[in-house]
């Protein structure tokens, strides 16, 4: 599914979207196929899909564990691909928005990197050190393989770069909510509703908050301010991450996770009727 | 193109760094000309870090090597490295910017050193990560950071390396920009960090050029220097570059032997790619994940090549070459001997290279090494090396 249909879609039932970060092969690949269904089968809308890097310099202390055990597992990007595929044939069908770090397309040239991964079944690629500046090639040929490439905005990004990211984004936007890098936090800050409005006054493309977002209650209050949904970056990766030895024990909790936050990205509907 | 050195350079970081990168690059063309800033960044070189450093003419090692060969002292820059140049004119500019704060990371210890120092001078708190194996093989050195009053926070991530602390330091500044600094120690990461290194480490080759011209009445027909990320390499061969008959020679970590899980050398081991914020040439797997470096040299463990120096060889401008520990260890033993110098197994790597490569060399030529740091914070490893435990 296309990542317009699936906010189409949320848009006509009111609600908003709930997408969930996890780093594919951590802590190995048939615990990652698993997971993956619990979150899609328990809320998920979309899948942030983590092809591990070996240096996550945007990625806080839970994801770099999270990576290291990845690659020490054998995980390569040749079989995060491979691995979106069997998710494919498995009946997953929610748009999957492939995450990894520049270095990976680079060296596989980036031209058969967006054609790879498209045919495997990937909507969209979020580069997490991609700033719009240095992402004229991958612009080209992602548009080449009707891929959407997600740009990141932050409460630091200033009106004339805003500007530009506005006038590249597709698919959506991925709204950076505190300064800082992935992380669990507690509470969130004011700034992030007052980007929502700015960016909103400045483009219809989604709105997606991100960062720091672990609880239902995080969730609600940004679909509530104008996100059109959240994306959990490590929140996950904690649950599974206190029983390494046996992950598959800790999926019931998962579930309860994912359900709690896209039952709270309804809660727009609520606060907008109420 | 602003901050791209041929296919390399370039700012690969996330939208939170961005502004800060913006304002550091502003900043630094605002305050660089001024003959205020001139003068204050001129004064510290003079009166705190004893520039300009001397040209040594050594004699014992110009006989073993069979052609004239000088030495530019940068063991003689307060703190015995020529990374202080770096950090007295990022303090600076950091102060200029209204930061209260450097956070920085380093290796063998000789850039936290100079940042604590730089930011003593200057009145800037400093923190410094490191990576846990680096504070045990350099731990002299972090005796001296701590004294000077720094924060030293361990790096545990990955292999506990240079490669690590430059991606936690990183992580640490995309949380706190607006107060703080990052004193990038050498020309690397994302622009413009590889030019403002660039630019306040060459006065190593402005005086090296002016020296050469009083001592010898001619420009060098070599320089040499080692090197990881290159700043002391591009500091000394900046104003050589357009100076066409002029060798230069960039030397980097051989390690044990030259196979990519025992060496440092990313020009024959590595190819390009996208790491710390830069293009530039990396060593790598097939996939792209970067692969940890290994070399004695915790100053040139590093599996990336910074920008400048990536492009001057990739464009065959410098010759790219390599010497292995066990020759390391031979130079800092002539040198001890021959010239009563104890070098930093860093700055070992160009005098064996030298040493070893006497044919290159012809009997009338003026060889310039860089020699960009004592070896005080590498005696136990050196005395380890030679006579055991």
């Amino acid at each position: 599914m296309e990542i317009e249909e699936k906010f189409r879609q949320l848009k006509s039932r009111g609600e908003g979207a709930y997408m969930p970060h996890v780093y594919y092969g951590d802590p190995n690949e048939e615990f990652s196929i698993e997971l993956i269904k619990t979150l899609v089968e328990n809320g998920a809308d979309m899948l942030e899909f983590g092809v591990p890097f070996s240096d996550p310099i945007a990625d806080g202390p839970t994801f770099i564990a999270a990576c290291e055990r990845a690659l020490r597992g054998g995980m390569t990007p040749t079989r995060c691909i491979e691995g979106v595929r069997k998710l494919r044939k498995a009946g997953v069908d929610v748009p999957i928005i492939l995450t990894t770090y520049y270095n990976i397309p680079y060296v596989m040239g980036l031209e058969k990197f967006t054609k790879t991964v498209k045919e495997a079944g990937v909507q969209g690629l979020i580069i997490p050190d991609l700033p719009i500046e240095e992402s004229d090639e991958l612009l080209r040929f992602a548009e080449k393989s009707n891929i959407r490439v997600i740009f990141q905005v932050a409460p630091t990004t200033s009106d004339e770069r805003l500007e530009k990211i506005v006038s590249a984004a597709s698919g959506f936007l991925y709204v950076v909510n505190v300064e800082g890098v992935t992380g669990a936090r507690e509470s969130l800050l004011e700034s992030t509703v007052n980007l929502l409005k700015k960016v909103r006054a400045r483009t219809d493309v989604p709105l997606m908050a991100g960062f720091g977002i672990s609880k239902g209650e995080h969730a609600a209050a940004m679909v509530s301010n104008g996100a059109d949904g959240v994306i959990t970056g490590s929140a996950v990766a904690k649950i599974y991450s206190k029983n390494l030895k046996s992950p598959e024990k800790t999926l019931q909790e998962i579930a309860k996770f994912a359900a709690e936050m896209k039952q709270a990205c309804k809660e727009r509907n609520k606060s907008s009727t109420s | 193109m602003k901050g791209r050195f041929g296919k390399f350079g370039g700012r690969y970081v996330s939208e939170v760094l961005m502004h800060a990168l913006i304002e550091l690059e502003e900043a630094f063309e605002k305050f660089y000309p001024t003959d205020d800033f001139r003068q204050e960044l001129d004064g510290l070189f003079r009166d705190y870090g004893g520039r300009p450093t001397p040209l040594y003419r050594a004699k014992k090692i110009s006989e073993l090597v069979g052609c004239k060969v000088y030495l530019k002292r940068e063991d003689l820059l307060c703190g015995g490295s020529h990374k202080l140049n770096n950090s007295l004119g990022q303090a600076l500019l950091a102060k200029r910017m209204g930061k209260t704060r450097l956070i920085t990371e380093t290796a063998a210890g000789q850039h936290g050193i100079s940042a604590a120092m730089a930011a003593n001078v200057v009145g800037l708190d400093v923190e410094v990560f490191m990576g846990v194996k680096d504070i045990e093989r350099q731990a002299s050195n972090v005796k001296r950071i701590k004294l000077l009053g720094a924060k030293v926070t361990p790096v545990e991530t990955g292999m506990g390396v240079l490669k690590d602390a430059v991606s936690d330091t990183l992580r640490e500044w995309a949380t706190c920009t607006r107060d703080t600094h990052y004193l990038m120690g050498s020309t690397v990461g994302p622009h413009p960090f590889p030019e403002i290194v660039a630019t306040f480490q060459s006065v190593i080759g402005k005086e090296l050029k002016a020296q050469i011209m009083e001592m010898e009445g001619r420009l060098p027909d070599a320089v040499v220097a080692c090197g990881s990320g290159g700043s002391n390499a591009v500091g000394a061969f900046r104003p050589f570059v357009s100076e066409r008959d002029v060798r230069l020679y960039f030397v980097e970590g051989g390690g044990e032997r030259l196979d990519a899980d025992n060496s440092a050398a990313a020009f024959s081991l590595g190819k390009p790619g996208v790491l710390h914020g830069a293009a530039m040439q990396i060593m790598q797997d097939e996939h792209g994940q970067i692969k940890p470096s290994k070399t004695r040299a915790a100053g040139l463990n590093y599996p990336g090549r910074g920008p400048e120096i990536s492009h001057l060889c990739d464009s065959g401008r410098v010759k790219p070459c390599h010497a292995f520990d066990k020759d390391v260890f031979e130079a800092v033993r002539v040198m001890s001997e021959k010239e009563g110098l104890i070098p930093a197994l860093e700055t070992a790597h160009a005098i064996a290279y030298v040493l070893n490569n006497g044919k290159e060399f012809e009997r009338d030529e003026v060889v310039v090494i860089n020699y960009s740091g004592r070896g005080d914070k590498d005696l136990e490893t050196i005395v380890r090396y030679f006579y055991g435990d």
